[in-house]
């Protein structure tokens, strides 16, 4: 094992570089950690196949092209579903939190107020609101609607709170010499503070969107077909519960994979040109 | 540079029993000064002094509790459209050069004059990379500003307020956040404007600065101005003890 590869970066950051007796203890560690691993999915295995979920009926319906395109058409649901409302979280966390940072008072108030319940409430409430609460006032929402504007919201409460993390982040002297040449408030916010505070939280930003996908899969509730929704279908049609949310817990993990992949080269990207500037205080 | 000329020479910078208190601290006392035009001002004194928040009360970085602040003769405004105006026409370069970091180079210094007086991206940029050339930094105007050194940094900070075309400038400890081998490249910067007839408030601990340059230094100790002079007069026969002290403190090495 090479020590000093730069996944060991943030643990060299962390403990002090081990020596030898510490490097033997790991290296045991590791030995030990991989045997015990090995031994939980071997039981895993087992217990699958002693209860006969390893059998050919659970499975073979996944060699089947329609059961791919029927799980595609839910995962494009679920895309479509996750990418508007993280559209609707961005643009209204950013108006929530120029609310919230505005010098008028009762916009301040009005904002927080909006900010704190949706980050408050659960998403799941706020889908029952829109499901069972709007159409009684005779506002007709697709059930499409019916899942992205909950979930939108409740993203943008959180989103607000991001930026405004990201605001607070610019260095004041940012500000002062943006006055000190004459900028209006308004050119100062939109030129100067926004675009610095948008690059510090970008990696956050992405991260909040894995929740945002995570919570699409409450569509059922308002039976929109995404991911989970098909894949509940199968499991009616095929009486094979474990193996369909084992196929759709693996690409769950692999969609929000990708997106923490993304957001980590993001980071690396616009990174280069902050992480020079947060360490020394002068610019 | 020269603007036209007025027909009463009012001073550029005024500051009128100009009082401030933070909190129980009272920062500025009862301080009156004048800069005419194309004078350098130096202002120097012990950390604490309140010279800084002098120099930051001038464009209203700082506010004052009571007094007033003239520029040419006119309050200066307390808000809005009226106080950015004034502000355009007063640089101010910062101990912490606060180039914007997301903007290149060029970028920092077109800034104002695209943003602020609405000229024309391609006349700005020209102008930009003369200035540029003429605080030496050119060849770095695609750069973003953490790839300079500090030196570089403060030169493009003061290229971007000379592109106002500024009827004074002002500096609040320009080199005190800088590494010894690059005061030198600032100061050099400094001088220039200076000989080509700059307005200049110039807070700072460089005193051979102040006694090579200055028209006038002004010595600050507990939010008040103790003693003003010419550099000759200030530094070979100090009248105050306060800054006879001070300038024991400061030759000792």
């Amino acid at each position: 094992m090479s020590s000093h590869t730069d996944t060991m970066s943030m643990r060299d950051a962390l403990f002090e570089a081990p020596g030898p007796r510490m490097r033997r203890n790991i290296r045991v560690g590791t030995a030990i950690s991989l045997v015990l691993v090995a031994v939980a999915l071997g039981l895993v295995v087992q217990r699958f196949y002693l209860t006969g979920q390893l059998a050919a009926k659970y499975w073979t319906f996944f060699g089947q092209a329609s059961t791919w395109a029927f799980l595609g058409r839910g995962f494009l649901g679920t895309i479509q579903v996750a990418l508007v409302a993280g559209v609707i979280a961005l643009v209204l966390g950013l108006v929530l939190m120029l609310g919230r940072t505005s010098a008028l008072r009762p916009v301040a108030l009005v904002s927080r107020v909006v900010i704190d319940f949706f980050r408050g409430v659960p998403s799941l409430l706020l889908i029952y609101f829109f499901f069972l609460v709007v159409p009684q006032y005779g506002i007709k929402l697709s059930s499409f609607w019916m899942i992205t504007l909950p979930v939108g919201l409740a993203a943008s409460g959180v989103l607000a709170e991001v930026f405004r993390a990201g605001v607070n982040a610019v260095p004041r002297g940012q500000v002062e010499a943006a006055m000190s040449l004459g900028m209006s408030k308004h050119k100062i916010t939109f030129k100067i503070v926004l675009p610095q505070a948008i690059r510090f939280v970008i990696p956050t930003l992405i991260s909040q969107l894995v929740v945002v996908v995570k919570d699409t899969t409450v569509a059922y509730v308002v039976s929109y077909p995404d991911m989970l929704q098909n894949a509940r279908v199968l499991i009616t049609n095929y009486d094979a519960l474990v193996s369909t949310y084992f196929v759709i817990a693996i690409i769950y993990i692999l969609l929000n994979y990708l997106i923490n992949k993304a957001s980590v080269a993001v980071a690396r990207k616009t990174g280069t040109k902050i992480i020079s500037r947060t360490s020394t205080a002068a610019v | 540079m020269a603007t036209e000329e007025t027909s009463i020479q009012l001073p550029v910078i005024e500051l009128d029993h100009v009082n401030k208190h933070y909190g129980d601290l009272h920062v500025l006392r009862d301080v009156s000064l004048s800069v005419e035009k194309g004078e350098v001002v130096v202002v120097i004194g012990p950390s604490g002094s309140g010279k800084s928040t002098l120099c930051r009360t001038i464009n209203r970085l700082e506010t004052i509790d009571d007094g007033r602040i003239l520029i040419e003769g006119r309050p200066l405004p307390e808000e809005g459209r009226d106080l950015a105006a004034v502000r355009a026409e007063i640089g101010m370069v910062f101990q912490s050069f606060n180039l914007f970091a997301h903007k290149s180079i060029l970028d920092n210094v077109t800034m104002g004059p695209v943003e602020v007086l609405g000229r024309p991206r391609k006349e700005a940029e020209a102008e930009a990379m003369e200035l540029l050339r003429r605080v030496g930094v050119a060849e770095q105007a695609q750069k973003v500003p953490a790839q300079l050194s500090g030196g570089q940094r403060q030169r493009v900070a003061i290229a971007r307020s000379l592109a106002m075309h500024p009827k004074a400038m002002l500096f609040d400890e320009p080199t005190s956040a800088l590494d010894p081998e690059m005061i030198n490249e600032v100061l050099d910067v400094m001088v220039e404007l200076a000989r080509q007839g700059m307005t200049m408030v110039v807070v700072t601990h460089e005193m051979n600065f102040a006694r090579r340059v200055s028209d006038r230094v002004v010595f600050m100790a507990d939010g008040q101005i103790v003693e003003e002079g010419s550099p000759a007069e200030f530094f070979d026969h100090p009248q105050s003890q306060r800054a006879r002290d001070f300038l024991d403190s400061i030759k000792g090495h």
